[in-house]
């Protein structure tokens, strides 16, 4: 009997051990290959790494703050991924217009990839252009001075770095603006 | 498989339990280091003043730190010590090299402290789980090597010809572990956007399936009999559980970015193989169920008992939940909200720690060649465990889904469907006290079982 279950059961760890390495490779390298989309960026994306290395003030601000998002841990807390549920396109929309849905060829250049896997806040992946950059000062000194009963955390050591304060508004205000989708190209400053 | 190969063979061999003892202990520890940082996050949400002014203890950089710290510092380092523990009994020898496994142990120490240092100063590489800067990721693979030329070199010398099920599972997730491991957090450095995030769902999903479950089965299908002294139901049913487990995981990384910029291909598979996961867990829940048959009685004064079949309930209900999510319609409701942390938390708190802790009870009296410290205080920590727990995930469950249905009505604002959470995460920092209690008691338990041993030898082994 014990023979018996050893033989099929070694059968079948074969099988498994091979449906392993199937699996972890079609699931892994197999669709980066497959769907180019992933690798091929959209019309209006700008690899800002590039660009900051060439000197491109703007872009390095942009990348200097993209840092301090995945220094402070932002991403815990906020998505960047419009999905293809109605609601998040209205909830990333701008005055009754729809956003686009977000599509692999807008983060070709992101890395780290900050998709995230929490909203405890808002997605973030429209924001660009939704807040002017006072705003956004003030927000980040104190969120609920000017959202009463976020639980977003004050930022006051960014808030009080003019370098850091304007590397991360650049980088908030970069977001989502590859499509360039709102209507008379409407984004605050 | 008669339970003669399960009971009796420790024994032949006199084991030190060096190691065994050493990790086990540091997990304690750092689980309650890492239960301190849960409560302080989670008092966060409600008071998101609370040392707001201080940077390295800002709730972006203190997450990464709780969450590391339970799964690396106190739950592997758990698992990790209690498989120092079984293996050489399963095998009928002694651990293959203490000095490996206490060099080991430092190498541990060091890492759970590093990541602790680097975290807070705000090295963090952006991938969830994989926050660790590079030199601590290859501190990690080295230490991981000693692990599994330890324990592969005891199996390898053993005294029984028969592989008991637990082995399997370990032998198996020391070697998946290391291709999981290597890919989330070396093939990532190497790609960026949503290649990238699918490599980082990969390892986050099967860190989750390939290593800590098959580490904490391992721990239940070794310590339900012996805490029991109840033979296992069936092997041919823990073999199908196996291999079923082999087959289905890797496959399922992609279902968490189900719905987002990602190939609908790949989201459909992730699906398919995510209600796959029923197949495994049912065998075994079956298999533990069916050898408790007749032994329930146990479950009144058996402390490890009581860890290890609330922990088999606890993985029943995860695993029914982890299929559900992932189809598309429950999905659209309860993604990104804190249904999914709450979903997460009996994942590793109740399942895994689960098994782990009452382990962890059966297993260090055994060590220390004593008797526990104290069963009442065990007792009470299972208590405040359980209370706590089910308050906690309860209460995200509840209103996760309620926020999830109130972001798909977008004529909500969305500060409002916060302000909602918070008696929910009030609920949650209560049931939390309440398992940072049951953690502290633990804990303190075990330090006084090893402190107070001289005073309560014990014949039986
Ligand atoms: C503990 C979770 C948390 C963390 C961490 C966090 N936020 Fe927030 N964030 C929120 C919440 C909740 C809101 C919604 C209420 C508000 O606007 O303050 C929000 C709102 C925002 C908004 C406005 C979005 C909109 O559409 O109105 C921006 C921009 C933002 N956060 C940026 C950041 C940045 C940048 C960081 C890191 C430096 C950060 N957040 C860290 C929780 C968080």
């Amino acid at each position: 009997m014990i023979n018996k279950v050893n033989k099929s059961s070694m059968i079948f760890a074969v099988a498994a051990t091979v449906f392993f390495w199937i699996g972890g490779i079609l699931t892994t390298a197999a669709p980066a290959l497959l769907d180019k989309s992933w690798s091929k960026p959209a019309p209006g994306l700008k690899d800002y790494a590039t660009l900051a290395k060439s000197g491109d003030a703007d872009a390095k601000a942009i990348m200097e703050g993209r840092a301090i998002y995945v220094r402070e841990g932002c991403w815990y807390c906020h998505t960047q991924q419009t999905r293809t549920i109605e609601a998040d396109t209205i909830r990333s929309g701008w005055r009754g217009e729809k956003s686009p849905v977000s599509t692999p060829d807008e983060f070709v250049y992101d890395q780290p990839h900050m998709f995230g896997t929490r909203r405890t806040g808002p997605d973030l992946s429209r924001v660009g252009g939704k807040y002017d950059g006072q705003w956004h000062a003030a927000h980040f000194r104190d969120p609920r001075s000017l959202v009463p009963g976020s639980a977003m955390p004050p930022f006051p050591w960014i808030a009080n770095d003019p370098k850091e304060l304007a590397a991360l508004t650049a980088y908030i205000q970069s977001l989502g603006r590859a499509k360039n989708w709102r209507p008379s190209g409407d984004y605050e400053q | 498989m008669s339970a003669e190969d399960v009971k009796g063979p420790s024994a032949m061999a006199a084991h030190e339990d060096k190691s065994a003892f050493g990790f086990v202990m540091a997990a304690g520890l750092f689980f309650v280091v890492s239960g301190i940082y849960a409560l302080v996050i989670a008092a966060k949400l409600q008071y998101p003043t609370l040392l707001g002014s201080v940077s390295w203890l800002t709730y972006g950089r203190m997450r990464p730190v709780h969450t590391n710290g339970m799964l690396f510092g106190w739950l592997l380092a758990a698992d990790m010590g209690l498989i120092y523990y079984l293996v050489p009994r399963l095998c009928g020898v002694k651990l293959w090299s203490e000095k490996l496994g206490l060099a080991t142990l430092a190498l541990w120490i060091t890492i759970i402290l590093g990541a602790v240092v680097t975290i807070s100063l705000g090295f963090n590489q952006g991938l969830e789980y994989a926050e660790l800067p590079l030199w601590l990721d290859i501190l990690v693979v080295i230490a991981w090597i000693m692990f599994g030329i330890n324990i592969f070199a005891t199996v390898a010398v053993r005294k029984y010809q028969q592989m008991y099920v637990s082995l399997w599972y370990i032998l198996a997730s020391i070697l998946w572990t290391a291709f999981v491991y290597l890919v989330g957090n070396f093939a990532t450095m190497f790609t960026s956007g949503v290649n990238q995030a699918n490599l980082n769902w990969f390892y986050v999903h099967n860190a989750v399936g390939l290593i800590f479950t098959p580490l904490g089965l391992a721990l239940g299908y070794y310590f339900i009999p012996k805490a029991s002294e109840a033979p296992l139901y069936s092997h041919r049913l823990s073999m199908i559980g196996f291999w079923s487990l082999a087959f289905v995981y890797v496959w399922t990384g992609a279902h968490h970015m189900l719905h987002g910029p990602i190939s609908q291909w790949l989201q459909t598979v992730s699906i398919l193989f995510s209600v796959m996961l029923m197949i495994p867990v049912w065998s075994l829940v079956w298999n533990f169920f069916a050898t408790m048959k007749g032994q329930w009685h146990q479950l009144k004064d058996n402390v490890p008992i009581k860890f290890l079949m609330s922990g088999t309930i606890f993985y029943l209900l995860t695993c029914f939940q982890g299929p559900m999510h992932s189809l598309r319609s429950v999905n659209a409701i309860v993604s990104k909200t804190d249904w999914i942390v709450g979903h997460a938390h009996m994942a590793v708190l109740g399942a895994f720690s689960f098994f782990a802790v009452g382990g962890a009870y059966y297993a260090i009296p055994r060590m220390l060649k004593t008797k526990l410290h104290s069963q009442a205080l065990a007792n009470a920590s299972f208590w405040m465990w359980l209370v706590g727990g089910l308050s906690f995930f309860v209460s995200l469950w509840i209103g996760g889904f309620l926020q999830g249905l109130q972001w798909n009505d977008p004529s909500i604002p969305f500060i409002d469907t916060v302000k909602f959470m918070q008696p929910f995460w009030a609920v949650r920092l209560i049931g939390g006290i309440l398992m940072f209690g049951g953690i502290l008691i633990f804990f303190w338990n075990i330090v006084a079982t090893f402190t107070g041993r001289a005073d309560r030898p014990s014949e039986a082994l």
